[in-house]
């Protein structure tokens, strides 16, 4: 059972956002909901609490759910020392936080969004940090990027908030991209995403050559989140964010994300020299930058809120250093850190609250009126400034002997110690002009002094509880012993090994201790030069800022974006120019064919040159640049026609008969379906359009992008035939086997028939189903143009006269071939179908050519007629039927010769006369079943393509009216 | 005989290329027959040998390669399916747009 006991505080949780929305019609008032709420985080405190109790001593507890197992992903939680004490940080102060956010907004109904936010951002916080592996963790960090910018955002109609807002979503969100990519490569590296397959796989990783490459992503990552330098610059802005939200945000959760993070990944991609150097130098620099710029601050937020910077360098730099006091120092600083800054920071929310500023410049001499708040701040102030008795005195003697340590690099042996010791000066200046700025001495502004009183109990109990916690801690005679143990644990599961921890105050007169003294010291005499000081930093570095990157940065996206939509006009050809030369950058990007292969074989090898090829070859030419400048769309139809013609009398000459064939009737086929087509593009239309075809600009251009394709696809050709391997398994196969396995003495009809009639009968199905689709969009489209009423079709059919595809009436010369060439055509499908597996021709061009049969008589008699005197030409019979009996013979193959579409000769089977050469085989039935459905989609084609349109009918009301007047 | 089909293909591609780059929305018709005529001969060309002979079991020379011959004679009646398909896009930008210019067809954006 402890293992569902970790899913427990995130439900708990997640039901506190459904009650706080549910709240949200209720009218209570924040402080209502607030001391409702907060039995959620206390709620989801205790059981993690119990939980980690449960757990055996030095193990995690896990608790995993398949998530998408074909992925190998899991929803997966992870409770060890470590997660367990920013567990119980993040709903012990949580808990706080929803008392003092409902005091904060007092009799304001509408904060359910407020608290709503929180509980939302908690419950990211918590599954952060509770996560069994990379994933699970990725989607929460994310998840808090999320809620914070919900939170810092709240005042949606101030502009500085959404500004802020935005900054640290875009800040933090990129570092979370940037975070996930390195993940995906600790994930393949290991083997696996779960926390213990990780750290079971630390010395693959730190070995890895990719090592580099995912430890700047990860650290990318946890810089961002935990606003490390330069990144820390949304941090001061997301002040503007309502103080309970400042305060959770910046001392115990969304900034310590990234401190866990690489405190949770230390065992694994840890203890390397990158590792130390890189989290120390920019662990030292966020330090000191942090403390710089605090120092400079009025208002009391964004001077807490440096110092938090400041804090977290200092966090980010023991995490780079692999010793067991740095560890130590680790946990302890992070406790101490989160209790004096959440208490800080609600209470700087308070001193606003009730003076209604924060500006240090205004406040002052307010021990008076707020003794209790004097008391908290006071305590935490102190606290942070780390003199004793108070747990920060410890959290500072033991960062202290960290730096010290003999175990680290002797280049850093005085640094360390400098930095640490000037960065603690500066903290401490800051913890004293903070209380006394606000209470000692006399009011800064001596015409408008403060006016304020300790507000109620509930109020200021929130921050008082941390401070207070902060005293006892440094305080007790006795050494809290769960408390040491707890810290212990965190401390081994960051280190990956034993942390002896202690909370001894007093540890004799060491190094430590002296360097503290030297930082007090220097501390007080900045104080006491604060004047001085500050003017000589703001003159030294007016400017220190980097949001002029930042700005810039987003502008360049936002520039960036709007090229890339103005790629998107809308104008096709202009996708179409696009796309090929795309096309061909790639191909001349990676195809990486090699020059040699072209100076070797390019010589003008007559071999197989005759005069026929050289004539389909100017055929081919001449006829298809041709269609490019001839004016008339029908004659450039035609010579589009000649064009193919070219093809097929090439691919006769290789020497292919059946594909030239087909070749052939499909090119008259298609010559014919697009002559009959520009009717249905009204001529007025395509006048304007070819009008416009021959600017000159447009034209060069176009030359030029269709010369570099035609240039890429004759490499590629060139490249191919040159290189193809001039020995084929499969083709002997064929040869050899089609005549005893199919009877067939034509290769290529039995491959089509035979030994690939799978695909052939899918083929044919796609054949139909575009026959259908044709059907399918002109039957929408006319319904949609409202074209073709019921009425008008009767009308049409009562008159008789045989008019031509362009309305125009046909003479009877022409109707007697139509008569004479349908029966020739059906004749000669007949044979292609009895005989085509011994001879040229096949399914395919039989249904072609019976096809073209038909098509004459639309050109000839046009729709109306045809359609009236050719009754049994019933396409979707055809087409079915030509489906249907493709797949009963297929099944035939299987019932009597035992496989799908295998050879059967149901002539000699059942002993039936039949002319010689030909066989009733299950060939010669699929060969039907093609010409069936060929037939039946072509006729459908024309049928569709080829109905006539408005210029149609007005050509029939002239005419009628021209018989009228007769 | 490669740069002879390479010529052929080539040119064909590029004059399928440019009419498909025109306004006139029936000459991008034209201009993908021709394109898919390009695709046709160049898979055709593939075959490992070129043959003396057609690809008959009675053949005494050299048979051509009867695989990409196959494949091909059904990717032609394909071809022919799915360029009768855009023809009846076409009559749609017709009836909807009231044109023929492929420029005046707007209605991909937004």
């Amino acid at each position: 059972m402890p293992d569902f006991l970790l899913v427990l505080p995130l439900l708990i949780l997640g039901i506190g956002i459904f009650v706080a929305l549910a709240l949200s019609r209720s009218g209570w008032t924040a402080s209502r909901m607030g001391g409702l709420l907060l039995f959620f985080p206390l709620a989801a405190f205790g059981v993690t609490l119990y939980a980690f109790s449960l757990a055996p001593e030095g193990k995690a507890l896990t608790f995993s759910l398949p998530w998408v197992p074909s992925l190998g992903l899991n929803f997966s939680l992870y409770l060890d020392g470590l997660s367990a004490l920013f567990a119980l940080l993040i709903t012990g102060i949580g808990t706080l936080i929803v008392l003092y956010a409902g005091q904060y907004f007092g009799d304001d109904s509408s904060a359910w969004r407020f608290l709503t936010y929180i509980l939302l951002f908690m419950l990211a916080m918590l599954g952060l940090v509770l996560a069994g592996d990379l994933i699970t963790l990725f989607l929460f960090w994310e998840a808090t990027s999320i809620s914070s910018f919900l939170l810092i955002a709240y005042k949606y109609k101030d502009e500085a908030a959404r500004k802020g807002a935005f900054k640290s979503l875009f800040i933090t969100g990129g570092g979370g991209i940037a975070m996930l990519a390195g993940f995906v490569f600790i994930m393949s590296i290991s083997g696996g995403a779960d926390f213990k397959t990780i750290f079971a796989s630390g010395d693959l990783l730190r070995n890895s050559p990719l090592y580099p490459v995912f430890f700047t992503l990860v650290i990318i990552g946890a810089f961002t989140k935990s606003a490390q330098f330069p990144a820390h610059i949304w941090l001061p802005e997301a002040m503007s964010a309502p103080t309970p939200a400042s305060a959770f945000l910046h001392s115990a959760t969304m900034v310590k994300a990234g401190i866990y993070l690489l405190a949770r990944l230390n065992p694994a991609i840890g203890n390397t020299d990158l590792w130390f150097w890189v989290l120390s130098i920019f662990g030292v620099t966020t330090m000191l930058v942090g403390a710089y710029l605090g120092f400079k601050q009025n208002d009391l937020k964004p001077l807490l809120a440096y110092s938090t910077v400041s804090q977290l360098g200092v966090l980010v730099a023991l995490i780079g250093q692999d010793t067991e006091i740095a560890f130590k120092a680790l946990v302890i600083s992070i406790l101490a850190h989160a209790l004096y800054k959440s208490a800080l920071f609600m209470s700087a929310g308070i001193i606003d609250h009730e003076t209604g500023t924060r500006d240090i410049r205004k406040l002052g001499g307010l021990r008076k009126q707020m003794p209790i708040m004097f008391g908290i701040i006071s305590i935490a102030a102190l606290s942070m400034a780390g003199l004793p008795p108070l747990f920060g005195f410890l959290a500072k003697e033991t960062l202290l002997a960290s730096a010290t340590h003999p175990s680290l690099p002797a280049i850093v042996d005085l640094l360390f110690p400098l930095t640490t010791v000037l960065a603690g000066a500066f903290i401490l200046a800051q913890a004293a002009l903070l209380v006394r700025g606000v209470f000692l001495g006399a009011p800064a502004d001596e015409k408008h002094p403060p006016h304020g009183h300790d507000p109620k109990i509930w109020f200021w109990l929130a921050p008082g509880i941390p401070a207070v916690l902060s005293l006892l801690i440094g305080i007790t005679p006795v050494e809290p012993v769960f408390l040491v143990d707890f810290l212990a644990a965190a401390a081994k599961a960051a280190y990956g090994a034993k942390v002896k921890v202690s909370l001894a105050l007093w540890t004799g007169i060491n190094v430590p201790l002296i360097l503290s003294m030297i930082a007090i010291t220097l501390g007080a005499l900045i104080l006491w030069q604060r004047g001085r000081i500050r003017t000589w930093m703001m003159n030294l570095l007016p400017n220190f800022t980097l949001n002029t990157l930042f700005n810039g940065t987003v502008s360049g996206l936002d520039s960036l974006a709007e090229t890339a939509t103005k790629l998107q006009r809308g104008q096709m050809r202009f996708y179409l120019r696009v796309m090929i030369l795309s096309m061909v950058a790639i191909v001349l990007l990676f195809s990486r064919i090699p020059l040699t292969m072209f100076t070797q074989n390019l010589h003008w090898d007559i071999e197989g040159l005759n005069g026929l090829r050289a004539f389909s070859l100017v055929m081919i030419v001449m006829a298809s640049l041709a269609s490019l400048v001839i004016r008339r769309d029908l004659h450039a139809v035609i010579a589009l026609g000649v064009s193919g013609l070219g093809v097929a009398i090439w691919m006769a000459l290789d020497p292919s008969p059946d594909v030239a064939l087909v070749q052939i009737v499909v090119d008259i086929l298609s010559t014919i379906i697009l002559i009959l087509s520009l009717n249905i593009l009204p001529r007025k239309q395509r006048n304007k359009a070819n009008e416009l075809l021959h600017s000159r600009r447009g034209m060069t251009r176009d030359i030029l992008v269709a010369g570099l394709a035609g240039l890429v696809m004759a490499a590629i050709t060139f490249t191919a035939l040159n290189t193809r391997p001039r020995d084929s398994v499969v083709a002997p196969y064929y040869a050899e086997n089609s005549k005893p396995l199919t009877g067939a003495k034509d290769i290529v009809g039995a491959i089509v028939v035979d030994f690939r009639a799978a695909d052939t009968m899918i083929e044919i199905m796609v054949f139909a189903m575009a026959g259908l689709g044709i059907y399918t969009v002109l039957h929408f489209a006319s319904r949609k143009a409202g074209e073709h009423s019921q009425a008008e079709k009767t009308k049409l059919n009562a008159e008789h006269t045989p008019l031509g595809i362009h309305g125009l009436p046909t003479s009877p010369l022409l109707h007697l071939l139509a008569y004479i060439t349908l029966p020739l055509a059906l004749m000669l499908g007949v044979t292609h179908m009895m005989y085509g597996h011994d001879m040229p021709g096949d399914g395919f061009t039989a249904g072609v050519v019976i096809s073209l049969g038909i098509a004459m008589w639309y050109i000839i008699f046009g729709y109306e007629e045809t359609r009236r005197k050719l009754p049994w030409l019933n396409r979707v019979t055809l087409i079915a039927s030509g489906l249907t009996l493709s797949l009963l013979n297929a099944i035939g193959g299987a019932i009597f010769a035992g496989g799908v579409a295998a050879p059967v000769d149901y002539g000699a089977m059942f002993g039936l006369p039949l002319p010689p050469g030909f066989g009733l085989t299950n060939s010669f039935i699929f060969e039907v079943a093609i010409a069936l459905t060929v037939t039946g989609t072509a006729t459908l084609i024309l049928d569709n393509l080829g109905r006539p349109r408005d210029e149609e009918k007005e050509a029939f009301e002239e005419l009628a009216s021209i018989k009228e007047q007769a | 005989m490669n740069i002879l089909t390479s010529l052929a293909v080539g040119i064909l591609f590029a004059a399928g290329i440019y009419q498909i780059l025109r306004r006139n929305v029936i000459r991008a018709a034209i201009g993908l027959v021709l394109i898919s005529n390009a695709v046709n001969l160049f898979l055709f060309s593939t075959g490992a040998y070129n043959g003396q002979a057609a690809a008959y079991s009675t053949a005494t020379a050299q048979i051509s390669d009867p695989l990409p011959q196959a494949l091909v004679l059904t990717a032609i009646v394909i071809s022919m399916g799915g360029f009768a398909f855009v023809l009846s896009l076409l009559y749609v930008i017709s009836t909807r747009y009231k044109t023929s210019d492929s420029d005046e067809v707007k209605g991909l954006k937004n």
